[in-house]
Protein backbone atom coordinates (compact mmCIF):
# COMPACT_ATOMS: atom_id res chain seq x y z
CA UNK A 1 0.00 0.00 0.00
CA UNK A 2 3.06 2.28 0.53
CA UNK A 3 4.55 1.73 -2.45
CA UNK A 4 1.77 2.11 -4.37
CA UNK A 5 0.93 5.34 -2.50
CA UNK A 6 4.30 6.64 -2.58
CA UNK A 7 4.24 5.78 -6.54
CA UNK A 8 1.37 8.13 -6.81
CA UNK A 9 2.64 10.25 -4.98
CA UNK A 10 5.88 10.84 -7.06
CA UNK A 11 3.90 10.68 -10.16
CA UNK A 12 1.80 13.60 -9.22
CA UNK A 13 4.30 16.07 -7.89
CA UNK A 14 6.24 15.58 -11.42
CA UNK A 15 3.97 17.19 -13.01
CA UNK A 16 5.19 20.25 -14.54
CA UNK A 17 3.82 23.09 -13.00
CA UNK A 18 4.09 26.46 -14.42
CA UNK A 19 2.59 30.10 -13.17
CA UNK A 20 4.44 33.35 -13.43
CA UNK A 21 2.06 34.76 -11.03
CA UNK A 22 2.58 34.83 -6.59
CA UNK A 23 2.92 31.02 -6.13
CA UNK A 24 2.97 31.03 -2.32
CA UNK A 25 -0.67 31.01 -1.07
CA UNK A 26 -3.31 28.83 0.49
CA UNK A 27 -3.23 25.17 0.64
CA UNK A 28 -7.08 24.29 0.42
CA UNK A 29 -8.69 21.45 2.22
CA UNK A 30 -11.23 19.48 0.63
CA UNK A 31 -13.98 19.58 3.36
CA UNK A 32 -16.92 21.57 3.00
CA UNK A 33 -19.55 22.15 6.05
CA UNK A 34 -23.00 23.36 5.49
CA UNK A 35 -24.68 26.64 7.02
CA UNK A 36 -21.08 27.99 7.71
CA UNK A 37 -20.15 31.44 7.30
CA UNK A 38 -16.67 33.21 6.97
CA UNK A 39 -14.43 35.72 7.53
CA UNK A 40 -10.99 35.53 5.66
CA UNK A 41 -8.26 38.00 5.93
CA UNK A 42 -4.90 36.47 3.94
CA UNK A 43 -1.52 38.51 4.36
CA UNK A 44 1.08 37.82 2.17
CA UNK A 45 4.78 39.64 2.02
CA UNK A 46 7.27 38.53 -0.64
CA UNK A 47 10.65 40.08 -0.35
CA UNK A 48 13.39 39.59 -3.09
CA UNK A 49 16.17 41.20 -4.32
CA UNK A 50 14.57 43.79 -5.91
CA UNK A 51 11.88 44.82 -3.64
CA UNK A 52 9.04 43.67 -1.35
CA UNK A 53 5.43 42.48 -2.28
CA UNK A 54 2.62 43.23 0.45
CA UNK A 55 -0.88 41.54 -0.82
CA UNK A 56 -3.90 41.45 1.15
CA UNK A 57 -6.89 39.74 0.51
CA UNK A 58 -10.53 40.43 2.59
CA UNK A 59 -13.20 37.78 1.99
CA UNK A 60 -16.99 36.40 3.01
CA UNK A 61 -17.66 32.70 2.30
CA UNK A 62 -21.01 31.53 2.88
CA UNK A 63 -21.80 27.51 2.59
CA UNK A 64 -24.81 27.23 -0.61
CA UNK A 65 -24.95 23.37 0.61
CA UNK A 66 -23.90 20.07 2.54
CA UNK A 67 -20.84 20.44 -0.50
CA UNK A 68 -20.25 23.79 -2.28
CA UNK A 69 -19.48 26.98 -0.92
CA UNK A 70 -18.62 30.67 -2.77
CA UNK A 71 -16.44 33.07 -1.12
CA UNK A 72 -15.66 36.97 -2.83
CA UNK A 73 -12.71 38.56 -1.80
CA UNK A 74 -11.19 42.17 -2.77
CA UNK A 75 -7.41 42.21 -2.87
CA UNK A 76 -5.28 44.94 -2.15
CA UNK A 77 -1.78 44.97 -2.98
CA UNK A 78 1.32 47.56 -2.76
CA UNK A 79 2.59 49.28 -5.82
CA UNK A 80 5.87 49.90 -7.35
CA UNK A 81 5.69 53.30 -5.57
CA UNK A 82 4.69 52.41 -2.41
CA UNK A 83 1.20 52.55 -2.34
CA UNK A 84 -1.42 49.93 -1.17
CA UNK A 85 -4.45 49.97 -2.77
CA UNK A 86 -7.01 47.61 -4.16
CA UNK A 87 -5.79 45.67 -6.98
CA UNK A 88 -8.45 42.65 -7.81
CA UNK A 89 -12.26 41.06 -7.08
CA UNK A 90 -12.38 37.56 -7.02
CA UNK A 91 -14.95 34.73 -6.56
CA UNK A 92 -14.20 31.27 -5.15
CA UNK A 93 -15.80 28.19 -5.36
CA UNK A 94 -14.99 24.97 -3.11
CA UNK A 95 -16.88 21.65 -3.76
CA UNK A 96 -16.26 18.71 -1.73
CA UNK A 97 -16.36 15.63 -3.67
CA UNK A 98 -16.13 12.49 -1.37
CA UNK A 99 -17.32 12.26 2.00
CA UNK A 100 -14.48 12.56 4.98
CA UNK A 101 -12.61 9.44 5.03
CA UNK A 102 -15.21 7.39 2.77
CA UNK A 103 -12.30 7.01 0.57
CA UNK A 104 -8.63 6.42 0.19
CA UNK A 105 -8.52 9.84 0.18
CA UNK A 106 -10.51 12.99 0.46
CA UNK A 107 -10.80 15.08 -2.66
CA UNK A 108 -12.35 18.31 -3.64
CA UNK A 109 -12.35 20.95 -6.35
CA UNK A 110 -11.88 25.11 -6.24
CA UNK A 111 -12.93 27.49 -9.29
CA UNK A 112 -11.94 31.05 -9.11
CA UNK A 113 -12.22 33.79 -10.92
CA UNK A 114 -10.32 36.66 -10.79
CA UNK A 115 -10.43 40.33 -12.22
CA UNK A 116 -7.81 42.97 -12.40
CA UNK A 117 -9.34 46.56 -10.88
CA UNK A 118 -9.24 48.69 -13.47
CA UNK A 119 -8.05 47.03 -15.65
CA UNK A 120 -8.84 44.04 -18.70
CA UNK A 121 -7.07 41.35 -17.29
CA UNK A 122 -8.84 38.29 -15.89
CA UNK A 123 -7.43 34.70 -14.52
CA UNK A 124 -9.81 31.51 -14.34
CA UNK A 125 -8.41 28.94 -12.02
CA UNK A 126 -9.76 25.15 -11.79
CA UNK A 127 -8.04 23.08 -8.92
CA UNK A 128 -8.24 19.82 -7.79
CA UNK A 129 -7.94 19.19 -4.01
CA UNK A 130 -6.36 16.18 -2.26
CA UNK A 131 -6.09 14.99 1.83
CA UNK A 132 -4.99 11.70 2.55
CA UNK A 133 -4.51 11.19 6.46
CA UNK A 134 -1.38 8.85 8.47
CA UNK A 135 -3.15 9.04 11.96
CA UNK A 136 -2.60 11.96 13.48
CA UNK A 137 -0.84 13.45 10.06
CA UNK A 138 -2.34 15.13 6.88
CA UNK A 139 -1.12 15.18 3.40
CA UNK A 140 -2.63 17.78 1.24
CA UNK A 141 -2.12 18.42 -2.18
CA UNK A 142 -3.75 21.53 -4.73
CA UNK A 143 -2.89 20.63 -8.51
CA UNK A 144 -3.89 24.19 -10.13
CA UNK A 145 -4.62 24.98 -13.88
CA UNK A 146 -4.80 28.67 -14.14
CA UNK A 147 -5.62 30.64 -17.67
CA UNK A 148 -5.61 34.21 -17.98
CA UNK A 149 -6.78 36.52 -20.50
CA UNK A 150 -7.58 40.34 -21.52
CA UNK A 151 -6.13 43.24 -23.11
CA UNK A 152 -4.08 43.94 -20.42
CA UNK A 153 -1.97 40.63 -20.09
CA UNK A 154 -0.88 38.02 -22.53
CA UNK A 155 -3.61 35.21 -22.52
CA UNK A 156 -1.98 32.02 -21.56
CA UNK A 157 -2.53 28.92 -19.49
CA UNK A 158 -0.08 27.93 -16.27
CA UNK A 159 -0.36 25.39 -13.68
CA UNK A 160 0.69 25.62 -10.05
CA UNK A 161 1.26 23.02 -7.92
CA UNK A 162 0.95 23.27 -3.74
CA UNK A 163 1.57 20.13 -1.12
CA UNK A 164 1.40 20.66 2.68
CA UNK A 165 2.58 17.25 4.95
CA UNK A 166 0.74 18.41 8.49
CA UNK A 167 0.65 17.02 12.32
CA UNK A 168 -2.10 17.33 13.91
CA UNK A 169 -0.41 17.81 17.59
CA UNK A 170 -3.09 20.02 19.34
CA UNK A 171 -5.88 22.18 17.89
CA UNK A 172 -4.27 25.33 18.70
CA UNK A 173 -0.38 24.02 17.20
CA UNK A 174 -0.28 22.01 13.75
CA UNK A 175 3.07 22.49 12.47
CA UNK A 176 3.81 21.64 8.70
CA UNK A 177 6.40 21.25 6.02
CA UNK A 178 4.76 23.54 2.77
CA UNK A 179 5.92 23.10 -1.01
CA UNK A 180 5.04 25.86 -3.89
CA UNK A 181 5.81 25.06 -7.11
CA UNK A 182 5.03 27.36 -10.86
CA UNK A 183 6.83 28.67 -13.00
CA UNK A 184 10.40 29.31 -12.25
CA UNK A 185 9.56 28.67 -8.74
CA UNK A 186 10.11 26.24 -6.25
CA UNK A 187 9.39 26.86 -2.30
CA UNK A 188 9.22 25.17 0.42
CA UNK A 189 9.12 25.93 4.48
CA UNK A 190 7.97 25.72 7.54
CA UNK A 191 3.93 26.35 8.60
CA UNK A 192 1.64 26.76 11.17
CA UNK A 193 -1.74 26.09 11.68
CA UNK A 194 -4.25 26.27 14.71
CA UNK A 195 -8.16 26.82 15.55
CA UNK A 196 -9.91 27.73 18.42
CA UNK A 197 -13.31 26.73 19.27
CA UNK A 198 -15.70 29.27 21.02
CA UNK A 199 -19.77 28.24 21.43
CA UNK A 200 -21.28 27.42 18.84
CA UNK A 201 -20.26 26.61 15.22
CA UNK A 202 -17.83 29.88 15.74
CA UNK A 203 -13.97 29.50 15.78
CA UNK A 204 -11.12 31.18 14.53
CA UNK A 205 -8.50 29.64 12.86
CA UNK A 206 -4.75 31.32 11.30
CA UNK A 207 -1.93 29.85 9.23
CA UNK A 208 1.26 31.01 9.07
CA UNK A 209 4.28 30.04 6.95
CA UNK A 210 7.60 31.21 5.71
CA UNK A 211 8.53 29.90 2.23
CA UNK A 212 11.83 29.99 0.75
CA UNK A 213 12.74 29.92 -2.85
CA UNK A 214 14.71 26.70 -3.06
CA UNK A 215 15.32 26.35 -7.45
CA UNK A 216 17.97 29.60 -7.40
CA UNK A 217 20.43 31.67 -6.03
CA UNK A 218 18.30 34.93 -5.45
CA UNK A 219 16.56 35.66 -2.80
CA UNK A 220 13.25 35.36 -2.70
CA UNK A 221 11.50 34.48 0.62
CA UNK A 222 7.47 34.76 1.43
CA UNK A 223 6.07 35.27 4.73
CA UNK A 224 2.04 34.27 4.71
CA UNK A 225 -0.65 34.52 7.31
CA UNK A 226 -3.90 33.99 7.39
CA UNK A 227 -7.33 34.33 9.83
CA UNK A 228 -10.36 32.79 9.30
CA UNK A 229 -13.19 33.47 11.56
CA UNK A 230 -15.60 31.25 11.01
CA UNK A 231 -19.59 31.36 12.67
CA UNK B 1 3.22 14.46 -21.49
CA UNK B 2 2.49 16.53 -18.62
CA UNK B 3 -1.61 15.68 -19.12
CA UNK B 4 -0.60 12.09 -19.96
CA UNK B 5 0.93 11.48 -15.91
CA UNK B 6 -1.17 14.03 -14.66
CA UNK B 7 -3.88 11.30 -16.24
CA UNK B 8 -2.08 8.46 -15.32
CA UNK B 9 -1.34 9.49 -11.23
CA UNK B 10 -5.26 10.38 -11.40
CA UNK B 11 -6.57 6.86 -12.54
CA UNK B 12 -3.62 5.39 -9.33
CA UNK B 13 -5.31 7.16 -6.94
CA UNK B 14 -8.50 6.55 -7.65
CA UNK B 15 -8.13 3.46 -8.48
CA UNK B 16 -6.49 2.40 -5.19
CA UNK B 17 -8.18 -0.27 -3.38
CA UNK B 18 -10.08 1.27 -0.94
CA UNK B 19 -12.94 -0.44 0.33
CA UNK B 20 -13.94 -4.03 1.84
CA UNK B 21 -16.66 -4.45 3.78
CA UNK B 22 -16.88 -1.53 6.07
CA UNK B 23 -18.52 -2.43 9.94
CA UNK B 24 -20.98 -0.27 10.66
CA UNK B 25 -22.24 1.58 14.24
CA UNK B 26 -25.06 3.58 15.62
CA UNK B 27 -25.31 6.33 17.40
CA UNK B 28 -28.19 8.42 18.54
CA UNK B 29 -28.38 11.84 19.75
CA UNK B 30 -31.38 12.77 21.79
CA UNK B 31 -31.57 15.72 24.54
CA UNK B 32 -28.22 16.52 23.77
CA UNK B 33 -26.60 13.39 24.68
CA UNK B 34 -24.96 11.03 22.75
CA UNK B 35 -26.06 7.06 23.06
CA UNK B 36 -23.33 5.40 23.77
CA UNK B 37 -21.30 8.13 25.40
CA UNK B 38 -18.38 5.28 25.12
CA UNK B 39 -18.48 3.31 21.68
CA UNK B 40 -15.99 0.15 21.18
CA UNK B 41 -14.93 -0.01 17.49
CA UNK B 42 -11.88 -2.50 16.16
CA UNK B 43 -8.77 -0.98 16.02
CA UNK B 44 -6.86 -1.37 12.21
CA UNK B 45 -10.20 -1.10 10.75
CA UNK B 46 -12.21 1.78 8.96
CA UNK B 47 -15.87 1.58 10.38
CA UNK B 48 -18.42 3.69 9.58
CA UNK B 49 -20.68 5.94 12.10
CA UNK B 50 -24.18 6.09 11.65
CA UNK B 51 -24.98 9.24 14.16
CA UNK B 52 -29.20 9.44 14.07
CA UNK B 53 -29.81 13.15 15.64
CA UNK B 54 -33.53 12.24 17.33
CA UNK B 55 -33.35 16.24 18.39
CA UNK B 56 -35.46 19.31 16.78
CA UNK B 57 -31.71 20.93 16.69
CA UNK B 58 -28.76 20.43 14.60
CA UNK B 59 -25.54 19.33 15.86
CA UNK B 60 -22.16 19.08 14.70
CA UNK B 61 -20.25 16.02 15.72
CA UNK B 62 -16.67 17.16 16.35
CA UNK B 63 -13.17 15.46 17.09
CA UNK B 64 -10.14 16.43 16.49
CA UNK B 65 -8.80 13.29 17.87
CA UNK B 66 -10.52 11.73 14.89
CA UNK B 67 -10.02 14.72 12.19
CA UNK B 68 -13.65 15.07 11.58
CA UNK B 69 -16.36 17.25 11.65
CA UNK B 70 -20.12 16.77 10.41
CA UNK B 71 -23.02 18.75 10.80
CA UNK B 72 -25.93 16.33 11.38
CA UNK B 73 -29.48 17.71 10.66
CA UNK B 74 -32.74 17.68 12.89
CA UNK B 75 -33.84 14.75 13.20
CA UNK B 76 -31.62 13.05 10.22
CA UNK B 77 -29.16 10.58 9.97
CA UNK B 78 -25.33 11.34 9.06
CA UNK B 79 -22.69 9.34 8.61
CA UNK B 80 -19.26 9.43 9.17
CA UNK B 81 -15.95 7.09 8.42
CA UNK B 82 -13.76 6.60 10.61
CA UNK B 83 -9.80 4.91 11.13
CA UNK B 84 -8.27 2.61 10.64
CA UNK B 85 -7.82 3.70 14.49
CA UNK B 86 -4.59 2.62 16.51
CA UNK B 87 -5.89 0.72 19.68
CA UNK B 88 -6.85 4.22 22.42
CA UNK B 89 -10.06 6.24 23.67
CA UNK B 90 -11.10 9.31 21.45
CA UNK B 91 -13.33 12.01 22.05
CA UNK B 92 -15.80 13.58 20.35
CA UNK B 93 -18.40 15.83 21.43
CA UNK B 94 -21.27 18.21 19.80
CA UNK B 95 -20.39 21.45 18.48
CA UNK B 96 -23.58 23.05 19.73
CA UNK B 97 -23.62 21.53 23.10
CA UNK B 98 -20.50 20.80 23.87
CA UNK B 99 -21.15 20.60 27.46
CA UNK B 100 -23.72 17.73 27.46
CA UNK B 101 -23.33 15.91 23.69
CA UNK B 102 -19.87 14.25 24.89
CA UNK B 103 -18.62 10.88 24.25
CA UNK B 104 -15.41 8.26 22.92
CA UNK B 105 -14.91 6.28 20.76
CA UNK B 106 -12.45 3.26 22.08
CA UNK B 107 -10.47 1.26 19.49
CA UNK B 108 -9.99 -2.20 21.03
CA UNK B 109 -7.54 -4.27 19.33
CA UNK B 110 -9.03 -7.39 17.55
CA UNK B 111 -8.35 -11.26 18.24
CA UNK B 112 -5.67 -12.16 15.55
CA UNK B 113 -6.47 -8.59 14.12
CA UNK B 114 -3.29 -6.59 12.33
CA UNK B 115 -4.14 -3.20 14.30
CA UNK B 116 -0.47 -1.94 15.27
Amino acid sequence: MKNQFLAAASLLVCCLAQADGYVVDKVYHPNVLPDEQRLEWRFMSRQNDDRNVLAQRIGYGHSLSEYVTMEAYIVGERDRDDNFGLQAYELESRWMLTDQGKYWADWGLVFELEKQHKQDAWEATSGLVMEKEFGRNSLTMNWFLVYEWGKALHNEFETEFRMQYRFRWKPQVQPSIELFVGEDFVGLGPALMGVQRFDGQRQLKWELGFISEVSGVVKDHTLRFVLEYEF
Amino acid sequence: MTKGRLTLGLLLLFGLPCQAEIDEFELVLKEHLFYPARLEVPAGRKVKLVIHNQDDTPEEFDSFDLNREKVIFPNRKATVYIGPLKPGVYDFFGEFNPNTARGQVVAVRQEGGNAD
